[in-house]
């Protein structure tokens, strides 16, 4: 059971150089840098960028295991949450115990460890997830979403951050690969089709439809095939995967019990000279305008929480049609990682319409909260 | 030609009147108290009206007439801005002239009054934009729009207010008319079809876009034609045609000189239980998402500026065009909330635009004070 506070498991000396270095001054990097520095991933390179997350990658972990022990309404005396605290700690030491990273052995052995660290780190979200709904079980169901605004911004901030780190190290470990596929420079694919990947992330999306309710409406998607340009696949594999999926469900529950065809959901893959925009519209009925701020919080779900039945989170991920409602505040993260932006407007009994807004030149530097 | 200062024309026991009753707090309506007051125009309720608007009116002018006098950037100081000063003190000067309405007579006086004010004032907006103009010619063309961040919030609250006391002073007036058309309270329709005012606003809009290009894009129109909820058909049709006009004109120089057919505009009425929404789609090309808070400005156009064609304004109504200064899009916005709904455009650089007018079909929000 991780202990109350962090001095009972941890030695004071460590928790003194937590808070020295949660205080240092963040690094970030744009899309572009990443590109183009991990373009040619030679030894030099590499231990350059071993010697900068050395330095960095503690700076960002510490700013976290800080805020995690200073939460509000008790939020970080929950046991999921004094978890992840331990989880963090545990990689600052592990980071920190590491010794100069003087050539490309220590390189090699410096990467396998912070490989590590991310595995250790894999159920971060679910386990947060948790650790809000023992809060939210425990407290007066008086309480509105306003009044804990802290906490979604604890929790924007903290996820964000949670989406550099992992960006930073995957990156890291990637460029090390023999063989990479063509044009992919670590996670970034330097001519990503935009159009491509929704069609992928729709497909899996309508699976999961038709596994949970025998049935999935169409998914109509326009755009250019032939369109690229460099962003990395597996986010927007992610964003486009949770809001078509929640179009899914929308519309699947609305028309289910209908005589009539349920219509399709609709994708628009736009290219300008500065923007990318993925539209994706359905007619599944829209919420009323005051519901839209909800969609985008940490606390809310219109569906049953599947973590209440999983003692054993393990490491594999569980996809279900909805969950602990966190696909659309996540995604939103994700845009933002890249200078981009997650839009929803409903129209109350008509439908959805969500605009991922993406940034084609890749020139914002990375979010730094 | 306007003084500069008011004290010069106007005297110093009515500035001090104004700076007096622009403190005093306003009281705001909701569109759904409007309606059911207006309902019963009878005598006594004209009175009651009239007695109310006689306290209220002059208050929202004389805040007005005093932030007018102290804007930023020597904006006041504009000739096109002291005629707009001057017009708010006059009306003011009427309104607290006029006795108290006692009786029956005393109410038909003072609608008339109220009636020539409105009209007195029936050109504010094209003369504040002269003075806004008169103002950019003047500045250091480095200084960026969103240094002039003081100067919008005062034309969004100037604006804002502005629709408030015409409300007011028209649904007075209006209740007035022995033989209102039926359904209709003073400027309400309680049975308003927002598709019907949708396709009226479409084909207003569409009519100008032929007469200037020559030709113009197809409109289609999505929703249910019998669902009708109580609103202001004149706003409706105010902020659906600004909307049209520049999802044509958007669609029209993408498409002139191209072999391909113009995508169609689409618009959507759609009813909640709460809100209706109308969008409106068009694929006239988008704009870059670091464009899209300029739109919202009074100071940014895409298009020639007509003002400069007419020193005289005189007091018709300015003459619709598919562009001008550049105020459809704000001013539609200040409409779509002064009943508590909104506008929000988004577009997606490369392909096109949509915009959505939230309107709340319960009525019940208090207007906007500013």
């Amino acid at each position: 059971m991780a202990a109350k506070k962090a001095y009972e498991s941890f030695s004071k000396s460590l928790i003194e150089d937590v808070h020295k270095w949660g205080c240092m001054k963040q690094t970030g990097v744009s899309l572009r840098y990443m590109m183009e520095f991990g373009s040619d991933p030679s030894d030099r390179n590499l231990l350059l960028s071993g010697q900068f997350l050395h330095k960095e990658l503690p700076i960002r972990i510490a700013r976290r295991a800080i805020e995690l022990g200073t939460l509000p309404y008790g939020l970080s005396e929950k046991p999921a949450v004094l978890k992840v605290r331990d989880w963090y700690i545990d990689s600052f030491r592990d980071m920190r115990n590491f010794p100069e990273i003087k050539d490309i052995n220590d390189e090699k052995e410096f990467t396998q460890m912070i490989k590590a660290i991310k595995v250790r780190h894999n159920n971060v979200v679910p386990t947060m997830a948790l650790g809000v709904q023992q809060l939210k079980k425990g407290m007066d169901p008086k309480i509105v979403y306003e009044d804990l605004d802290e906490i979604h911004q604890f929790l924007d901030r903290f996820y964000m951050s949670r989406i550099g780190i992992r960006m930073l190290i995957g990156q890291h470990v990637e460029l090390h690969k023999p063989n990479p596929p063509p044009y992919v420079v670590g996670y970034i694919h330097t001519k990503m089709s935009p159009v491509e990947v929704a069609q992928n992330a729709s497909e899996s999306a309508r699976a999961i439809c038709l596994r949970e309710y025998g049935s999935a409406p169409e998914i109509v998607i326009y755009g250019d095939p032939s369109f690229t340009f460099p962003y990395v696949p597996t986010h927007l594999q992610l964003m486009v995967f949770e809001l078509v999926k929640n179009s899914l469900r929308a519309v699947q529950e609305r028309f289910m019990d209908s005589d009539k065809v349920a219509p399709p959901v609709r994708i628009v893959v736009a290219e300008g000279i500065e923007d990318v925009t993925i539209k994706i519209s359905d007619e599944g009925g829209g919420i009323p305008r005051k519901g839209l701020p909800k969609i985008f919080t940490y606390l809310y779900s219109t569906a049953k929480n599947p973590l209440d039945e999983y003692q054993d989170l393990g490491t594999d991920d569980r996809i279900t049609m909805a969950g602990f409602g966190y696909g659309i505040p996540i995604s939103r993260l994700y845009a933002q990682y890249f200078g981009g932006d997650l839009q929803v407007i409903s129209m109350e009994g008509y439908g959805t319409d969500a605009y991922l807004h993406l940034s084609r030149l890749g020139d914002s530097k990375e979010p730094l909260p």
